[in-house]
């Protein structure tokens, strides 16, 4: 990639001076010594070292000049170049968040990808709150279970985190966990993993208006640095700090632009897992008023994934309308007393809670727990009648050797079958929601 | 904020000066964009901003835990222990709570419940200070607050009654009334934070936000109602943190004709298909959202009948949906022990 001088950050005047001089892009001052560059375009010692930095620094920046701060651009050098492949091969040693929900899991190829930043949209009360409040506990949730043992930062713009309610998620996923206890190495891990510890592993920050969320973002790179277990992000919401007192929406676009570019940097330089939520609003569009996220056109390129919760009827269902590696498709879940979860619990047996498959087919490989893993199977198969593309299964396979062990027991062709009839129902359900989005 | 607060180098503090940047206008703009206003080296526009960023954050992330036994954990409670369970204590003692219903639903006797409950001390559930109560739609019920004043002995078995007589109640509720918008406006900017300030009040109450936000403009001017609301709300929102104030805003109610509206889930209870007034503007701007129903029938309590109510959880982020029966007495409003 070439990058031009006059697109880098260096004073204007020794710009000017390096274009009269005829350099163009920064590749042709590397490997130019500094005083070769003070005779050539006629500028100062120190001037020269400035470029020179710029020059080095200049692969860096390009995602996010105001974000890195000094460290990203002098002493880090540029990342390397990689391929497609090494790129995938490292996209799938990386373990996924998963919500607890396994409809959404699955439809997300394993759960929220970590590196990524995922939007979560929904009109008050559709549980964008929640879900985000799960994830902040699943991710937590110890190696030897599945999860990432990982820490994660929350930004509270609204308000709206209640320790109350981080308690109820918190203790269900270690009242869960327990019961999932099989070998030491797990036993070890439940003697650290309580409710106590998920708590001073959340970071909260609370940021009562934009600038303050626009601090905190500059800030958050060095905080990552010195928390290099965090992976996981949340910022809730984007859009409350940035929809009051906003007179002027060229301004704003700005800042949101700078923002979005802040948080990819963030998600891929730290390998954090970026969740932000934003609210809806209401577009007229040909007469019809139309439900629509809010924050305008430009910031939908912002988030790798978006994910729009909604009501439909009595049911919850979230929908993917977003994103480059999965189809776009509609799950139920509910919220319970326990947090973000499966709509169909109620309709299933007792022992194959489908609500816990993710952790559950992670303790699957100790023992063939059989009946998770067909629950999973019928997942599948019902993601995959909703969907025959083919590129979807593929992503799918891909997910599933990357989660290796886990799947061990997935040739089991017969616990599909006998699953059957569930998969069945729910694909009922789809339908049902299917019509109801068509209406 | 000034910059000489700050820890830069004279230098850096020159030229921000030079272009007459406030701190927060500075982490507005981007690192180049900022270099070619002041003029600045890369180093020290980095250095600039984030001493900036560093100056506008109040604390570094800190640990759920520490969190724990800080004022946002408590919680005001509404008087009658069946309904504080519902409320998970209360309402929360930051955020906006909305109540909405149609009109007879029993809104108003709640918040002036609340009115009463805020003032004991906090291990009675209260916030040992005043009510704020902003009237926007008729005349303040005083002869009812007398009413329910008389009754909390009665109400409030659980508080001692030497305490309950040592109380001025009626002292300690400050009525405003607020005709038009800007009057509203004016209130909940200067009227009620001086009342805050000088700690004579942990509580707001609006009744009703709708009324003037929904006289006061044409359907055509819905631009316009939008961005007053936000600035009201924006109000209403720096109150509650600053102050760590609970702010219960009583809100009308209008019909709903479509039925595959995907804002609120509809009823299967066969209740009436109504939805809190105000659209989903206002909808983000609350943080927990209840709703109170008029029910058929009649309960009795004692001498007592009244009609049932029920008191709904529509959404909050730390609240179940669900409802409770309620029944509007002498004393105030009780959660009835059985189902309606």
């Amino acid at each position: 990639m070439k990058m031009q001088i006059s697109s880098c950050s260096l004073s204007p005047a020794v710009k000017s001076r390096l274009t009269a001089a005829g350099f163009h892009f920064l590749s042709e001052l590397r490997g130019l010594s500094p005083s070769h560059i003070c005779a050539e375009a006629g500028v100062s010692q120190q001037e020269a070292l400035q470029v020179l930095q710029a020059v080095r620094g200049g692969a860096s920046m390009r995602g996010g000049t105001s974000g890195g701060g000094e460290v990203g651009g002098a002493s880090v050098g540029p990342p390397p170049s990689l391929t497609a492949l090494q790129l995938l091969q490292e996209e799938q040693s990386q373990r996924s968040i998963f919500s607890f929900c396994s409809q959404l899991d699955a439809t997300l190829g394993g759960g929220l990808p970590v590196g990524k930043t995922t939007e979560i949209c929904g009109a008050p009360g559709t549980g964008k709150t929640q879900l985000c409040l799960q994830l902040a506990v699943d991710v937590q949730v110890p190696v030897c279970f599945g999860g990432l043992g990982g820490q994660v930062v929350v930004v509270d713009t609204e308000g709206s985190f209640l320790l109350q309610r981080v308690q109820d998620i918190a203790g269900a996923v270690v009242k869960h966990c327990s019961l999932l206890v099989e070998d030491d190495e797990q036993r070890v891990a439940m003697t650290t993993f309580s409710v106590e510890t998920i708590l001073s592993n959340i970071f909260l920050v609370r940021c009562h208006d934009y600038v303050e969320l626009l601090a905190e973002l500059h800030l958050l790179p060095d905080f990552l640095s010195e928390h290099p277990r965090a992976r996981l992000l949340v910022i809730d919401s984007v859009a409350f700090p940035f929809r009051l007192h906003f007179d002027e929406l060229s301004q704003r676009t700005r800042l949101l632009n700078g923002l979005a570019q802040q948080l990819i940097a963030m998600a891929t330089s730290h390998n954090v897992a970026m969740v932000i939520t934003n609210q809806m609003t209401t577009r007229l569009r040909g007469g019809q008023s139309q439900l629509v996220p809010a924050l305008g056109e430009s910031w939908g390129h912002a988030p790798t994934i978006r994910l729009l919760l909604q009501w439909a009827g009595t049911q919850r269902l979230a929908t993917i309308f977003k994103s480059p590696g999965h189809p776009g498709a509609t799950v139920q879940y509910q919220i319970t007393s326990d947090g973000f979860r499966d709509a169909d619990q109620s309709e299933q047996p007792p022992s194959k809670r489908p609500r816990t498959h993710t952790v559950q087919s992670a303790a699957g490989q100790k023992d063939s727990n059989q009946s998770a893993a067909g629950q999973r199977d019928s997942n599948q198969s019902a993601a995959g009648q909703r969907d025959s593309n083919q590129s979807a299964a593929v992503q799918r396979d891909g997910n599933q050797s990357a989660a290796g062990q886990r799947d061990s027991n997935q040739s089991a062709a017969g616990q599909r079958d006998s699953n059957q009839s569930a998969a069945g129902q729910r694909d009922g359900n789809q339908s049902a929601a299917g019509q109801r989005e068509c209406s | 904020m000034d910059w000489d607060q700050l820890e830069l180098h004279p230098r850096i503090i020159s030229a921000v000066r030079r272009c007459a940047l406030s701190v927060r206008a500075v982490l507005c703009l981007s690192a180049p964009d900022l270099q070619r206003l002041s003029g600045l080296s890369r180093s020290d526009t980095q250095q600039l901003l984030t001493a900036a960023a560093t100056a506008c954050r109040r604390h570094a992330p800190l640990p759920a835990l520490l969190s724990r036994g800080l004022q946002s954990s408590l919680r005001l409670s509404v008087g009658c222990p069946i309904l504080d369970e519902l409320l998970r204590g209360g309402l929360p003692a930051e955020g906006v709570t909305e109540l909405s219903g149609e009109s007879g639903a029993g809104k108003t006797q709640l918040a002036l419940q609340v009115c009463l409950s805020v003032q004991y001390p906090t291990q009675y559930g209260g916030l040992n200070a005043g009510a704020v109560f902003i009237s926007t739609e008729d005349s303040f019920p005083v002869r009812r607050l007398q009413q329910l004043i008389r009754g909390q002995s009665c109400l409030r078995s659980d508080v001692p009654p030497s305490l309950i007589s040592s109380l001025n109640f009626s002292d300690r509720v400050y009525i405003e009334h607020a005709a038009d918008l800007a009057s509203l406006q004016e209130c909940v900017s200067r009227r009620v934070p001086l009342l805050l300030a000088r700690g004579l009040v942990r509580l707001v109450v609006v009744d009703s936000v709708a009324a003037l936000f929904r006289s006061d403009f044409l359907a055509s001017d819905w631009l316009e109602r939008n961005r007053q609301l936000l600035t009201f709300s924006a109000a209403l929102h720096h109150l509650s943190r600053e102050y760590s104030t609970p702010v219960l805003c009583i809100n009308q109610v209008t019909d709903v004709f479509s039925s595959s509206d995907s804002l609120v889930p509809s009823s299967s209870t066969g209740t009436p298909t109504v939805a809190p007034a105000l659209g989903l503007a206002w909808a983000n701007q609350v943080m927990v959202r209840l709703m109170m129903w008029r029910l058929q029938g009649t309960v009795s309590r004692g001498d007592q009948s009244s009609a049932p109510r029920r008191l709904q959880v529509v959404f909050a982020p730390h609240l179940a949906r669900g409802g409770r029966g309620a029944g509007v007495w002498r004393e105030g409003v009780r959660g009835l022990t059985e189902t309606v």
